[in-house]
This record gives C-alpha cells, sequence and structure tokens, in this order.
C-alpha cells in the first residue's frame, strides 16, 4: 500500500535551515496526530502548548485541521486502522509539508513493534523530516528539536534524497 | 442460590477466589446476576477457556469456563459492559458469546493481516486498506435526525476513538463510539514476556495512569509468587500512586478548563502541575511516572529522596491549592458551563459499574484504597458534592487532590530518608491478582506465571464502562461540549483498546 510521501519541497527544506519561509506570516503550524500509542507523548505535547512553555512565542502553532498545517506532527505506533487516517491527514495538508516523529512510537514502534495491530513507526515506511526520540522525550526535549526546524542546525534526520517511502 | 453462592459451588482451583464451573452452572449464574447486585469486574478469554472476575468485599471472586466448540454463554444480558469483554474475546480469539447484547466488531475492523490473532490457528482476513466505515448498531440506525461524527484526528492529544451521533439543533440525541483505533495488542506482547517487560509494557498502556497500572501488575505478580514487599517499598508505590492521582488530576482539570474557555485556568493548573515535575522527575526519573514501579519493589534513581519530595510536595501544593481553588470558583462563566453538564444517573452507573472518582462525585461509595493494606493508617476519603455533572466531577478532583497531598505529607514522615529498592523474585507456576485505585478508579491485573515467564495477563480498568457511562451522558447535550464531556468522564480509548 502506497501510504505517504513526505516531501519537503527544496526551498522549503533549505529555509527550514534558517528561518520560516519568506512570505508565511505567523507561526509555523503543526497537526497532531495520535496513531494509536499510550498517549505520553500527547501530554507532553499538551504540556509545552501550555504555561510555562511558549510554543507559540517559539513560532509554533497547533492546527486545528490538517488543511491549516505546516507538518504532521506524529505520535505513538501507527495501529494499521489509523494508517489510512494518516494518510488521509497528509493528503489533506497543502504543500509545502513535512512529517515530525514525537517519541519512539512513532519513529520505530517503541515498545510497540510491528504485529497484527500495528505497523511500528514510521521510519520504515515513510521520510521523516524531525525525530524526537524519547518515552517520551520531554517538552523541553520537544521544544529544542522544534526548534532547529527554524534556526537550528540541520538535523540528522532530515529528508532523504529519494521522493519518500511506501507501506 | 444467589451469585456467589452458585460461584462457590464450582470447582475448586488452585487459587482459592477462583471456582471452575460447567456450562449450566455458567447459565444460572447469569441468570442469578440479572437480579443479583455482584459488582462485576471484567471477562476474558486465553484460548481455552472463558474467565469472569467479580469483587466481593473488595476481595476477588472468579469463574472460569472452558469454552465448548468455542462458545460461551454470555454474560451481558445480566452485565451490560460485558458486552465490550465479550465482543474483544470474539476479535482477539473467535470465543463466541451466546445470546449476547451486541456482537458487533470492537478491535478487529478487517485490517489486520488475520482474524482471530490470538488464537491458536487465526483466520484469514480481508486486510483492508480503506479509512474504516463506522458499524452502527440497530438502534442507531434507526434513530432520526442528521449523523455526525467526531475522531479518530481531531488534532487533539488525545489517543484517537471515533464517536457517530445523531443531532437536532446541534443537540445530541444518540452516541455511539466506535474503537480499535488505538489497539495495539497488549494481550499477544504480555504473553510471554518477563516480568519486567511485562511491567514496562503495562506502564505503556495508559499515559497518566502508569503508576496504577506498573504497581497493580507488579503486586499480582507478587500475589502470585507468594511475596511480600518490604515496608519502605509498598509507602514508595503508595507515594507514586498519590503522586500521580495530583498530577492526573491537575491534567484533566486544566483540559476540562481549556475547553470551556477559562484558559487563565488551565494554565493555573499546568503551571502548578509544572512546578511539581520539575521536583518529581530527578527523584523518580519520570515526568510521567514510567517504570519506577518494579516487581519486587521500586526503582528510583534518587530512592533516599522520596521522603523529601513527598514533604514538599504536600507543603508547596497544599500552600497553592486554595489559590486553584478560588479561581475555579470564581473565573468568570467557568462555574455555570458545568453545573448541569452530562449529569450521570445513578442507575446508569450502577447498570455499567463504573467506580472511580465520575461515580464518586454522584455520591456513590467506592474507592479500592478503603481495603487495600497499602493504605491502613494513611487515607480518609472526604466527600464532596455529589450531583454527579461535570461541576460536581472538576470539584471531587480538587478535593481529591488535597486529599493526596495530604497523604503525601504524612507518608513524608513514615518514608524520612529510606531508600526504598527493590528484591528479586523468583516466579513458580501459579496465578496472583492485584488491585489499586487509578486516578479514574480500580485498576486490576490477573497474572498467570509459568516457566519464569507471564503466560497471561489480564487488565481491567474504566474505560469500558467510562465509554457506556459517556454515550449516556451525551444524549441532549450541546454537539460542542462532546470532548469536554469525555474529557470528564475519563474516556480513554489509550485504556480502551489495549
Ligand atoms: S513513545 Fe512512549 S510515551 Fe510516547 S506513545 Fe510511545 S509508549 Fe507512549
Amino acid at each position: 500500500m502506497r501510504l505517504i510521501r513526505a516531501v519537503l519541497s527544496v526551498a522549503f527544506r533549505q529555509s527550514m535551515t534558517t528561518m520560516k519561509p519568506a512570505g508565511r506570516g505567523g507561526p509555523l503550524m503543526l497537526f497532531h496526530i495520535e496513531t494509536g500509542g499510550c498517549g505520553g507523548c500527547g501530554m507532553e505535547l499538551r504540556a509545552l502548548a501550555s504555561a510555562p512553555y511558549d510554543l507559540g512565542g517559539a513560532g509554533f502553532g497547533l492546527a486545528g485541521t490538517p488543511a491549516g498545517a505546516d507538518m504532521l506532527l506524529v505520535s505513538g505506533p501507527l495501529t494499521r486502522m489509523m494508517a489510512p487516517v494518516l494518510q488521509a491527514a497528509w493528503e489533506a495538508m497543502p504543500d509545502p509539508k513535512g512529517i515530525i516523529c514525537l517519541g519512539d512510537c512513532a519513529l520505530d514502534g517503541g515498545v510497540f513493534g510491528e504485529n497484527y495491530a500495528t505497523l511500528g513507526g514510521l521510519e520504515r515506511h515513510v521520510t521523516i523530516d524531525l525525530r524526537l526520540p524519547g518515552c517520551p522525550p520531554t517538552p523541553a526535549d520537544v521544544l529544542a528539536g522544534l526548534a532547529s526546524l527554524l534556526g537550528g542546525g540541520v538535523q540528522e534526520s532530515m529528508p532523504r534524497s529519494d521522493t519518500g517511502g511506501s507501506l | 442460590m444467589g451469585a456467589v453462592d452458585l460461584i462457590r459451588a464450582g470447582e475448586p482451583t488452585p487459587s482459592a477466589w477462583r471456582f471452575r464451573l460447567h456450562e449450566l452452572a455458567w447459565r444460572d449464574l447469569v441468570e442469578a446476576l440479572r437480579t443479583d447486585p455482584l459488582p462485576f469486574c471484567g471477562l476474558w478469554c486465553d484460548g481455552a477457556d472463558m474467565h469472569a472476575l467479580f469483587i466481593l468485599r473488595d476481595a476477588p471472586l472468579a469463574v472460569t469456563l472452558v469454552l465448548e466448540d468455542g462458545r460461551y454463554p454470555a454474560l451481558s444480558p445480566a452485565r451490560e459492559v460485558s458486552t465490550l469483554y465479550e465482543r474483544a474475546a470474539y476479535d482477539l480469539y473467535g470465543a463466541e458469546a451466546m445470546w449476547a447484547r451486541d456482537v458487533r466488531p470492537l478491535l478487529d475492523h478487517e485490517v489486520w493481516p488475520c482474524s482471530t490473532p490470538l488464537a491458536g490457528q487465526p483466520g484469514v482476513s480481508e486486510a483492508r486498506t480503506g479509512l474504516v466505515a463506522f458499524q452502527p448498531s440497530e438502534k442507531f440506525v434507526a434513530a432520526t435526525g442528521p449523523v455526525d461524527g467526531w475522531g479518530p484526528a481531531s488534532g487533539g492529544v488525545a489517543p484517537p476513538w471515533h464517536v457517530a451521533f445523531t443531532q437536532s439543533g446541534g443537540v445530541i440525541g444518540l452516541a455511539e463510539s466506535q474503537s480499535g483505533y488505538a489497539h495495539r495488542g497488549l494481550a499477544l506482547r504480555w504473553r510471554g514476556s518477563r516480568a519486567e517487560e511485562a511491567c514496562r509494557l503495562s506502564g505503556r498502556l495508559v499515559a497518566g495512569q502508569s503508576v496504577a497500572h506498573q504497581t497493580a501488575l507488579c503486586m499480582a505478580v507478587e500475589n502470585a509468587c507468594g511475596h511480600v514487599v518490604g515496608e519502605k517499598a509498598s509507602q514508595a508505590r503508595v507515594a507514586l500512586l498519590e503522586m500521580e492521582r495530583v498530577l492526573h488530576h491537575l491534567y484533566t482539570l486544566a483540559d476540562m478548563a481549556e475547553r470551556a474557555q477559562a484558559p487563565l485556568v488551565a494554565a493555573h493548573c499546568m503551571m502548578l502541575r509544572e512546578t511539581m515535575l520539575e521536583q518529581i522527575s530527578p527523584v523518580t526519573g519520570s515526568r510521567l511516572l514510567m517504570d519506577c514501579c518494579r516487581p519486587g519493589g521500586v526503582h528510583l534513581p534518587q530512592a533516599e529522596q522520596m521522603g523529601a519530595l513527598c514533604d514538599s510536595l504536600a507543603r508547596m501544593g497544599l500552600a497553592g491549592h486554595p489559590a486553584l481553588q478560588e479561581l475555579w470558583d470564581s473565573f468568570p462563566g467557568l462555574a455555570a458551563r458545568l453545573t448541569g453538564l452530562g449529569v450521570t444517573r445513578t442507575e446508569d452507573l450502577a447498570r455499567v459499574g463504573l467506580e472511580g472518582p465520575v461515580a464518586r462525585a454522584a455520591g456513590q461509595d467506592c474507592d479500592t484504597r478503603r481495603l487495600l493494606g497499602l493504605y491502613d493508617g494513611l487515607w480518609r476519603y472526604t466527600a464532596g458534592r455529589q450531583n454527579g455533572s461535570a461541576a460536581d466531577r472538576a470539584q471531587l478532583l480538587l478535593d481529591e487532590i488535597a486529599e493526596s497531598l495530604t497523604l503525601l505529607a504524612k507518608l513524608a514522615v513514615h518514608l524520612g530518608d529510606a531508600a526504598p529498592g527493590r528484591e528479586t523474585l523468583s516466579l513458580p507456576d501459579a496465578e496472583g491478582m492485584a488491585m489499586v485505585e487509578g486516578p479514574w478508579g480500580r485498576v486490576a491485573y490477573w497474572v498467570w506465571l509459568h516457566q519464569g515467564r507471564l503466560a497471561q495477563v489480564f487488565c481491567h480498568n474504566p474505560a469500558a464502562a467510562a465509554l457506556l457511562v459517556f454515550e449516556e451522558a451525551i444524549k441532549g447535550q450541546p454537539v460542542e461540549d462532546l470532548p469536554l464531556l469525555a474529557c470528564s468522564l475519563g474516556v480513554n480509548a489509550a485504556a480502551l483498546d489495549g
């Protein structure tokens, strides 16, 4: 099954290593999708979006719909039931777009490796634009990782030269 | 004969609290349960047998029936919540509940590579690839009004599930949930695992309730071993359970406040929680208190600091509690928004057996802590408002935060500068069961040990009953209050799906 082509345009990819793309007013919008984990990564994201952290001040916002998002923020192992939901969310996002994996489960399945119900993590299936390991990563870790998108160094996890993967 | 007598008339098993029945006696039991109020905890399959767990005066009472041609008489005609367990047993093992109230799929929506994956011989599956369609009950199909839905991807942070509902003029008529999106196959992952691995998994069944799940699993394993952990390790576990309750309730209150358009109150709750986490995480090694409780005791990077941590949290939390209460009471519109919202009816709670704070906020007297030896001399329940609305539930959570902080102050004295640790267990071939009071109510684990590993693990938590209460309480409520109501009732797909 062809699932996701996680491709960032070259222009956007370059811009992420410096500043947000020119002409894009406002924060970089993230659409969070929990694909079947314990909810711990989501709880830490919720903490990050609250006081005393300042997700908005760091240049990020949480989108209510994929159509309003720049990046897909995925947590949890990918259950087979959530795979088409993830794909639908991805397809509803405007270009350019990218994928952030929040937590070990989203990356490689973590404690929930592949079985009859889950496909494990996304790294074997698609190109990941930002990796935020941990079970769960702390809000500070997540914020530091996200900040690298706007002004930090190039991630070891930046998109591969191919055009994504398939399941 | 009453249900208890019927169970005890069964064939004894190696566990004094479990009895084996023949099919006719099981049928008699189902009939007796129609009028007997014996609290029901859960129903599970292990491939060869069905097991039902009841709670008799806060002690387990279990019954086992061998599957005949893969079938057994359903318990759902007498215990509605059993429908969720029966549907799961069919999806995972192919165990067919005769005369069941509901036979729709719960977990298996034909996207898995096989059907009945836990059966000795899994079946074939269509392994569909598209979006899973909602499968309504006949009652839902017959309902009038336009149908709308919410989830499984709402942009929020909660584990995925779907609710379909009919509505008229922005008011919900009938609602039905579709689950399975967060099913990770915990029962299979637990099967054959080492105790440490099983504990790590149970801590990740549902975040925010990790200590409750890990403690109950560890105690079940220890009970099977006939092992009693040391006094300080027991006290450290109680301290962790109560810390988790405080953190969980603050998080839930923040979620409720946010959804009720009270962002300042939400920020206050999260700030207080974060201040506590700054102290908690170095001592426990985990902000979400994962992996602190291990078979044989506890695992804490700075164990000798537990007493001081309890003292500090109690002082800081109790000092800040009046301000939180005042803000909650006085924030414009918050009380008005929650009062009368999602009122739970006593008969609904009793019908599905939901306990925990939701039931306590509706006037029910239920708390597993009462009879747990772990809490001897420590715990005293203080009842709050009891009208069963979201406002009452919020107030109960606020009361329980103060209660848990007071308990931590007492534990600080008991723990002092002791460094609770853990002892090595040697696992016999045996079964054990244990329960604790988690943040949303009773969490129970039942384990079978075999050849030094966990052969089977069954987990009960309040999620199944909470879902049924939610589906009742949401009727007649505004559509926009659906997530707020789900949050205030403790609906959690990760806990439900396993
Ligand atoms: S990475 Fe850990 S905390 Fe995050 S969803 Fe997976 S198990 Fe839960």
